[in-house]
């Protein structure tokens, strides 16, 4: 019985227990603590994708339970890969985290940071409806406190906004998982997929409501339109680590759409059709629209990012709602990309907001950036990557999501809206790097920012006056960390090939769900010992539960003791 | 898709070849690879830096020069290497006469330019950038040209787009600098986006993305009905770059650039980019009606155009720049002809327009290099004072001008020629008359710039002492007039070459033309149109004050300002819209969300089939259940009324809760209901805590509209709750639910009779698991933001606020102090015993943390915060910590048995005489549950208080206020409210 | 019985959405605690209803009320309760630390209601 699949999730919590318990005061211990955490789950997913990578699935009965009636963790490709991502992020960013002193800006930045951790890796491993559910709850509420780590008005103001709305959203996830389990009386991801197919067409009206509800859950963490509302202020509001470690949350609502509308309730599914096949692709190329509108009106920086992040997730899911292998494929190569290049111009445009004194993130004339140079060329290339120009990921991720488009009878739609949309966002990103990092070279009146416009999160750190380098007095580690994930989009660029079959035979998998549902529903959990107590009267309900209903079912189990 | 077809249109390539093509892929890298080296050669000072650039790009030029051989032999040397074949997107890279000259053309052109700029570039600028950014565009370019795979080529396509951007903007202080790069950027981009759907579709088509491939599959791509969008887009990507009508406009505005860059990106290489896309695809798209009629109509406008401003521009460069648009014009028109002929003229041209045009742009930049301006107006004169740069300049004029004897005569001939034959629009005329006019006018600024900047009388007043610069600036372009006059004169010895790469345009689509290069034709009508040019040219020069002011008086529309209006309109417009939706209006985003997920579940709904459900026997309504409900729905309904008094909210909240959990009860669920009345006690007081902060009254600020419009969200989103809870409770599981395994083997598998416990415990333990864990997160966050408040400005305000309404006049009451003493160990062991029942009938660890939080709030309560923080031995940290470490140790116990995580187990034991009991390690988990609990509540309180407390707010010391055993003294009972809500 | 509790749910929600869609935090919190009500309730429904079931397991019960559904609304109660705390705190923070409590932040403090110079007002 090997626990592998089980320490993603043990060992962050355990870690962030400790962290609480022990060494809360001690931010050094915490910093290595958290850091050998994060690389440890590092190892682990690693180990974890390997053993997945021959589509082996896996599955971790929880107290020993057979699913449905325990929770299972079920580690397919898609799984592990999403894992690998989330724990290739996690060490960058923790490092950046340690190396801006971010972390030692409030209490419990570790543990929060480690919950999170614990949270996001739990959603994507977990088999069962509600205990995603509960993982959803997990990261989201780590979240706010990361959030609002350090505090601010702004940044209290904005965190209260993101809270409430995800408030919002977790009810209507209790609602969808309350239809579903009244609908198919089940809670398992395959046991689902199996009562789902054998519902009665004629009465699907119950089971269609829970789709678009468990949809509309997931289309929010994703922020599709119009259930973005919540991303731009949250994101660009965030403390910068934590901005670049939410650019795996909204994966998570794409895993969740990926997973359920392929498992769960696939496209060719006959009780659902007209549903999500009908406004989901519509819904995403308007989400990618309004991002592009946005990265071309933003104002501050650090919202011209948020907004390219909802751009990206509009992408992203045009390429899902085509519900194809090759859509799915291309989705999940965008999605590794834009994961990278998001958390990259987070952290970036952090370094520049240091830096540009009381401009802070707001596009208009400052002072030179300090080491200008190195800064302004990582930008140049994560702007290059967000944008999709070539050679990077993006360009890649583009060309597959529009290549895999031509299943769709909106095909010209995609195209048209895709390309357009890169045009845009090449015009947004040059106008605000040439005014940041040219502009500021221009001799003549600089209008800057008088510092009580300028919100308060700017310029903790920032040192006004001083012109060296990055690599004088500013710490090097914010560098190294934004450094290793521009390596990540060049490597996922190199290697596109490999990791394009990779993901292909993800989504082959995904597409043939049965050695899926077949191992989780039929692997056996515990023997349940005849009556511990006296050997009165048999218990003997096995098999009888597949045929018994509610009321008779529990007849014989009430002995007395 | 594509890829597949490995199988080659030129020579199988042989070992031999295979050794030729590995250097291919080294040609390519080299200039990339060497980008890093000036950035680092710099700090070993100028003359390393240039060096080093130089010699890679030389480097690269041998390699090149290697397969020289094999592409006179007509061979064609390829390299491939996968990428990824699954998009079909592989690095392929050929070499063909095409390829090569244009490669030869980057190349050869770029030394020059890299020697050029080594004396051009001054001190204060920084050279190794510079060089980086050139090698990149180099590379970019060299790349295009060697491109076997079309999705290849667009990345080297996009690349120069990026190289050149950053190249125009160099000049970072210069607006101009900066709006041209944008501007080209933006323009180039577009077309850049057009041709990747072009090109994608070119690929759909032909069903493979090798250009050996597609070049083969004329017939098939002509007769796709994919065909006329593919050329649209692909004729976007080539006008854009190469500057054609209406696409001319970024052009001379790029021109803000440092001279070597427009002598090489603007009129040597990139802007032939487009030229030579639309020369490779030849075999495959040109020949119909739509390419002839929109690719030389475009050409015949731009080269006219073009030519006509040129001759008005007064800036020597932006003279050059529109010179260069009319002859990209002139090229494009031969290309759209689409006759062989017309291609073999193209070819020509772009060899000789190539060398004098970068010949012309390195004396421009002598010229202002030496007289500091390069306004014509300033200028003349110059011809005794710069003998050298004069000879160098006239011949290249001259050469532009197509006069004979010189090479750009040739091809001009040749395109007069081809003119005559070309009939657009229905007319045979027009084409021999625009032709005719374009040359004309290019003739007319050929002369100009030799005469207005070189001959007329020496002025005394240049802004810098004119003489000719050092060998090492006018070596470059003296060396490009080699092949100017040399071909100009022996046309023959070009001819094979052009014929070469001729035959590699036209692929197997046309016949090679018989016709051969010669400066003598006869008396021919081409001949008679240029000598009808060069007269009008001169007669043109002669008027030219007259015209010029002409020129300056009409109004005409200017490119840039309604390019920046464009795009300020967009951003505008952009603006306007994020800024007006995403405005931090949270209640229109809860109410979009609202609405969004009603329709979305109607239509869901409607959608569906309905109806066949099985019925299921409702339930008698009770009386006491008619109450409970009447209550609720008037608590309600007077909540909403009275929601701007905030304490009665508070009160009804709380009769809401008790409502609700006596419907628990009601429907046999005595857990829940436990649960929900502990839960409901310990959120009061949250809140009470909260409200002592903040106002006590919500103002009314919503009109009646407004509520009105909140009231029909409300409404609908309360229909649909109804509907769809009615929908379920009226009908039937369809199938079986899994709770009867849970019901069945509760007892034998989990060890305990509370079925409801066991799920939490054990079935789904780690639910319970991951719920604690947000308990605990939940404490944390609210530690650590009541710490940054404390620490921040906030402490301030908390000093100096003042008392909504009065205080009690004693804090801690006599009475409540004593009962809560009292009370204490009762309600201590009421949680034990809730605990310990738990897995047997209702309770369980949450309940009773929750039991035994409310006994400690109640000591706060009672004797005020710092009494009792003073008698609390443990931190609630560690509380939740040890919590969330119990259970989970519970759970990683069962590894030591070889179980999974949270596996169980239990048994049953005697001591007598007490009767038997057990014992589960669900337990143990449920210690860790009710650890967790506690310490979560605790602390959360702990810190809402503690905003009171830090607040300055002095506190008693003593149990209570009033104390028999102290003396009459009363304590302060200023602002001790804050705890004893 | 049963279109008592589904209209006692209708009428949670719909005064939860009420509340949440006001200006203040304070009634926005109250909204959702409402909307947690219910969920809760509805989340209790799904496993449908029974009166006079036994609690615990008995001898001889034919009856229960759906154990699984409880179970789940435990949890979710708990959460929602850590919910509710978390909200309260950061509601109150903004509160403390800008002088009103309103839930919509104002334009200025996502940098829009700025004017600075066009980015390239350097024509």
């Amino acid at each position: 019985m090997s626990h592998w699949l089980i320490i993603p999730v043990v060992l962050p919590a355990m870690l962030a227990a400790i962290l609480v318990l022990m060494v809360r005061e001690h931010i050094v211990v915490q910093r290595a603590l958290s850091m050998a955490g994060a690389l440890a789950l590092t190892a682990v997913a690693v180990g974890l994708f390997w053993q997945a990578s021959d589509g082996t699935i896996t599955l971790y009965q929880l107290g020993n339970w057979p699913a449905p009636f325990g929770i299972v963790l079920v580690a397919d490709r898609l799984s592990t890969l999403m894992v690998l991502l989330t724990t290739l992020l996690a060490p960058l960013v923790l490092l950046y985290a340690m190396g801006s002193g971010w972390d030692a800006r409030g209490r419990h930045f570790h543990p929060l940071f480690q919950f999170q951790l614990m949270g996001i890796l739990g959603a994507f491993l977990t088999g069962d409806a509600f205990n995603l559910f509960v993982f959803f709850e997990v990261l989201l509420i780590a979240s706010y406190g990361l959030m609002i780590h350090s505090g601010g008005r702004e940044r209290l103001r904005a965190g209260t906004q993101y809270v409430l709305y995800n408030l919002l959203g977790s009810t209507l996830f209790l609602f969808a998982l309350g239809t579903i389990y009244a609908q198919t009386g089940t809670l398992n991801m395959a046991d689902l997929a199996g009562r789902v197919a054998e519902l009665d067409a004629s009465a699907s009206g119950g089971i269609r409501v829970a789709a678009v509800l468990l949809l509309m859950v997931f289309a929010i963490k994703a922020a599709v339109l119009p259930l973005h509302f919540w991303l731009p202020d949250s994101y660009a509001h965030a403390p910068a680590p934590v901005a670049a470690l939410f650019a795996i949350m909204t994966k998570v609502g794409a895993y969740g759409i990926i997973r359920f509308y392929t498992l769960v309730f696939p496209p060719d599914l006959e009780i659902t059709q007209g549903l999500f096949d009908t406004w989901l692709l519509p819904a995403a190329l308007l989400t990618l629209v309004l991002g592009m509108i946005g990265v071309l009106g933003a104002r501050r920086i650090d919202r011209l990012i948020a907004f390219s992040v909802i751009g990206s997730m509009g992408l992203l899911l045009s390429a899902v709602s085509v519900f194809t292998p090759e859509g799915i494929a291309a989705a999940l190569y965008y999605a590794i990309h834009s994961t990278f290049a998001t958390a990259a111009l987070f952290l970036l445009v952090d370094e520049i907001k240091d830096r540009r004194g009381a401009a802070g993130p707001f596009l208009v004339h400052g002072r030179p950036i300090e080491g200008g140079a190195l800064i302004a060329g990582m930008f140049f290339v994560a702007a290059i990557a967000m944008t999709g120009l070539p050679p990077l990921s993006g360009f890649l991720g583009k060309l597959l999501i529009l290549d895999a488009a031509g299943a769709s009878p909106l095909v010209w739609w995609v195209w048209a809206v895709v390309l357009s949309g890169s045009l845009v966002a090449v015009v947004g990103f040059s106008r605000a790097g040439s005014l940041i990092f040219w502009k500021a070279h221009q001799d003549g009146p600089d209008g800057r920012v008088d510092c009580e416009t300028a919100p308060e999160i700017e310029d903790e750190t920032a040192q006004p006056g001083s012109t060296r380098g990055p690599i004088g007095p500013r710490p090097v580690l914010p560098m190294i960390a934004i450094g290793g994930l521009i390596a990540l989009l060049i490597a996922l660029t190199a290697f596109a090939g490999p990791v394009n079959r990779v993901l292909t035979a993800t989504a082959a998998q995904l597409f043939a769900p049965a050695p899926y549902i077949e191992l989780v529903l039929t692997t056996p959990g515990k023997q349940i010992k005849e009556d511990p107590h006296a050997a009165e009267g048999d218990h003997g309900v096995e098999g009888e539960t597949e045929t018994s209903h509610g009321d008779e079912a529990v007849d014989d189990t009430g002995e007395d003791h | 898709m594509g890829a597949k077809i490995q199988r080659h249109v030129w020579s199988p390539p042989s070992a031999f070849a295979i050794v030729r093509a590995m250097s291919l892929f080294i040609i390519v890298l080299l200039p990339f690879l060497g980008a890093l080296l000036p950035g680092l050669m710099i700090r070993a000072g100028r003359q390393a830096c240039f060096t080093a650039t130089f010699l890679v790009s030389a480097l690269a030029a041998v390699g090149l020069l290697t397969h020289l051989p094999a592409v006179l032999r007509g061979e064609t040397v390829s390299a491939r290497l996968d990428w990824m074949p699954g998009l079909g997107l592989n690095v392929n890279l050929f070499l063909d006469p095409l390829g090569f000259m244009f490669a030869a053309l980057i190349l050869g052109v770029g030394l020059l330019i890299i020697a050029y700029a080594r004396h051009y570039l001054s001190r204060d600028d920084n050279m190794g950038e510079f060089f980086s950014y050139l090698l990149l565009f180099q590379g970019a370019m060299v790349g295009i040209v060697l491109s076997d795979n079309i999705l290849l080529l667009l990345i080297f396509w996009e690349l120069t787009s990026l190289s050149s951007f950053l190249l125009i903007g160099f000049w970072k202080h210069l607006p101009e600098g900066r709006q041209g790069a944008r501007m080209a950027l933006t323009v180039t981009g577009m077309g850049g986006l057009a041709l990747i759907g072009g090109m994608l579709m070119l690929g759909q088509i032909v069903g493979s993305y090798d250009l050996s491939v597609i070049l083969e599959q004329r017939d098939v791509v002509q007769a796709s009905p994919l065909y006329v969008p593919a050329l649209l887009l692909i004729l976007l990507g080539c006008f854009t770059k190469s500057a054609q009508f209406p696409f001319h406009f970024w052009l001379p505005h790029a021109m803000a650039a440092p001279t070597p860059v427009s002598a090489y990106l603007h009129s040597a290489t990139m802007v032939k980019a487009g030229l030579f896309l639309m020369a490779r695809l030849w075999p495959v798209l040109s020949g119909t009606p739509e390419w002839v009629v929109i690719v030389s109509s475009a050409g015949l406008i731009t080269m006219v155009l073009g030519a006509v401003i040129a001759l008005f521009k007064h800036d020597l460069k932006a003279l050059l720049a529109f010179s260069t648009v009319s002859h990209l014009g002139l090229i494009t028109f031969l290309l759209g002809t689409g006759t062989a002929f017309g291609a073999m003229a193209a070819v020509f041209h772009i060899l000789n327009h190539a060398s004098f045009k970068a010949a012309l742009f390195m004396t421009a930049g002598i010229v202002d290099h030496e007289a500091h301006t390069r306004d014509m107006r300033r200028l003349g004169g110059l011809r005794h004072l710069m003998p050298i740069s004069f000879a160098i300049a006239t011949l290249a004029a001259l050469s532009m001008a197509g006069i004979p004897l010189l090479n750009g005569f040739l091809s001009k001939e040749m395109m007069l020629e081809e003119a005559t034959h070309t009939t657009l629009f229905g007319s045979p005329m027009l084409v021999t008359v625009v032709a005719t006019l374009g040359a004309l006018f290019s003739t007319a600024y050929s002369f100009r710039l030799i005469a207005h900047t070189f001959f007329g009388p020496k002025r005394d007043d240049y802004p810098a002492h004119p003489h000719d610069p050092n060998p090492g600036m006018w070596l470059p372009p003296a060396l490009l007039i080699i092949p100017v006059v040399g071909i100009g004169l022996f046309p023959a010895l070009a001819e094979p070459f052009v014929k070469l790469v001729t035959g590699a345009v036209i692929g197997g689509a046309a016949e090679m033309p018989d016709a051969h290069l010669k400066i003598w034709h006869g008396l021919t009508l081409p001949l008679a149109m240029s000598a009808i040019a060069v007269i009008g040219g001169a007669l043109l020069l002669a008027g030219f004050a007259p015209l010029s002011r002409i020129w300056e008086a009409a109004r005409r529309p200017e490119a840039k300002h309604i390019f920046d209006r464009l795009i300020d309109l967009c951003v505008g417009g952009a603006r306007r819209v994020a800024r007006g939706l995403h405005d931090g209006a949270f209640t229109r985003y809860a109410a979009i969300m609202v609405l969004t997920v009603v329709a979305v579940g109607a239509h869901a709904w409607f959608s569906g089939a309905t109806g066949t459900e099985i019925r299921r026997p409702l339930l008698p309504v009770t009386p006491i259940a008619v109450a409970a409900w009447a209550m609720l729905i008037a608590a309600a309904g007077f909540l909403i009324a009275a929601h701007r008094n905030r304490l009665a909210v508070l009160i009804l909240m709380g009769i809401i809760g008790l409502m609700v959990s006596v419907g628990f009860n009601h429907f046999s669920a005595p857990d829940l209901a436990l649960t929900q009345i502990s839960v409901e006690v310990v959120t009061i007081i949250l809140l009470l805590l909260a409200l002592n902060f903040l106002p006590n009254r919500t103002p009314v600020e919503s009109g009646a509209a407004r509520r009105t419009r909140d009231a029909i969200i409300a409404g609908l989103g309360g229909v649909a709750a109804t509907a769809l809870t009615w929908t379920i409770l009226s009908t039937e599981f369809p199938i079986a639910p899994i709770s009867d395994y849970h019901l069945a083997n509760s007892y034998k598998g989990g060890g305990g009779d509370n079925v409801v416990n066991v799920i939490l415990v054990d079935f789904r333990g780690f639910d319970t698991f991951g719920e604690i864990i947000v308990l605990g997160i939940a404490a944390l966050v609210i530690y650590a933001l009541t710490e940054a408040l404390l620490s921040g400005p906030v402490r301030r305000r908390l000093l100096n606020r003042g008392h909504e309404e009065p205080q009690a006049g004693d804090a801690h009451p006599l009475m409540m102090v004593v009962l809560t003493r009292v009370m204490m160990p009762v309600i201590l062991m009421v949680g034990v015993y809730i605990f310990l029942r738990g897995h047997n009938s209702p309770g369980g660890g949450f309940v009773a943390g929750l039991v035994v939080a409310i006994a400690v709030v109640t000591q706060y309560m009672a004797s005020g915060f710092a009494w009792a923080a003073r008698r609390q031995r443990y931190p609630y940290h560690g509380i939740i910590g040890a919590g969330v470490l119990v259970a989970g140790l519970t759970g990683i116990g069962a590894w030591l048995a070889g179980q999974p995580f949270l596996t169980s187990a239990f048994g049953y034991f005697r001591i007598p005489p007490m009767e038997e009991f057990e014992l589960a390690t669900a337990m143990g988990f449920d210690l860790g549950v009710f650890l967790a609990v506690v310490g979560a509540v605790m602390l959360s309180l702990e810190s809402f208080s503690r905003l009171g407390y830090r607040a300055g707010t002095e506190t008693s010391d003593h149990a209570m206020d009033i104390d028999p055993s102290r003396g009459e003294e009363l304590a302060p009972a200023v602002g001790a409210g804050k705890e004893s809500n | 019985m049963e279109l008592l509790i589904a209209s006692a749910v209708g009428v949670l929600t719909a005064a939860g959405i009420y509340m949440v869609l006001r200006l203040r935090t304070f009634p926005v919190i109250i909204g959702t605690s409402l909307l947690s009500y219910a969920v809760n309730v509805f989340l209790f429904a799904s496993g449908r209803l029974a009166m006079n079931a036994p609690p615990v397991l008995r001898d001889g019960a034919t009856r229960y009320t759906d154990p699984l559904p409880q179970a789940l609304v435990l949890t979710a109660i708990v959460i929602s309760f850590g919910m509710t705390a978390v909200v309260v705190i950061m509601a109150l923070g903004s509160w403390l630390s800008s002088d009103d409590d309103l839930v919509d932040r104002p334009a200025v403090s996502n940098g829009d209601a700025r004017s600075p110079s066009m980015p390239e007002g350097d024509a």
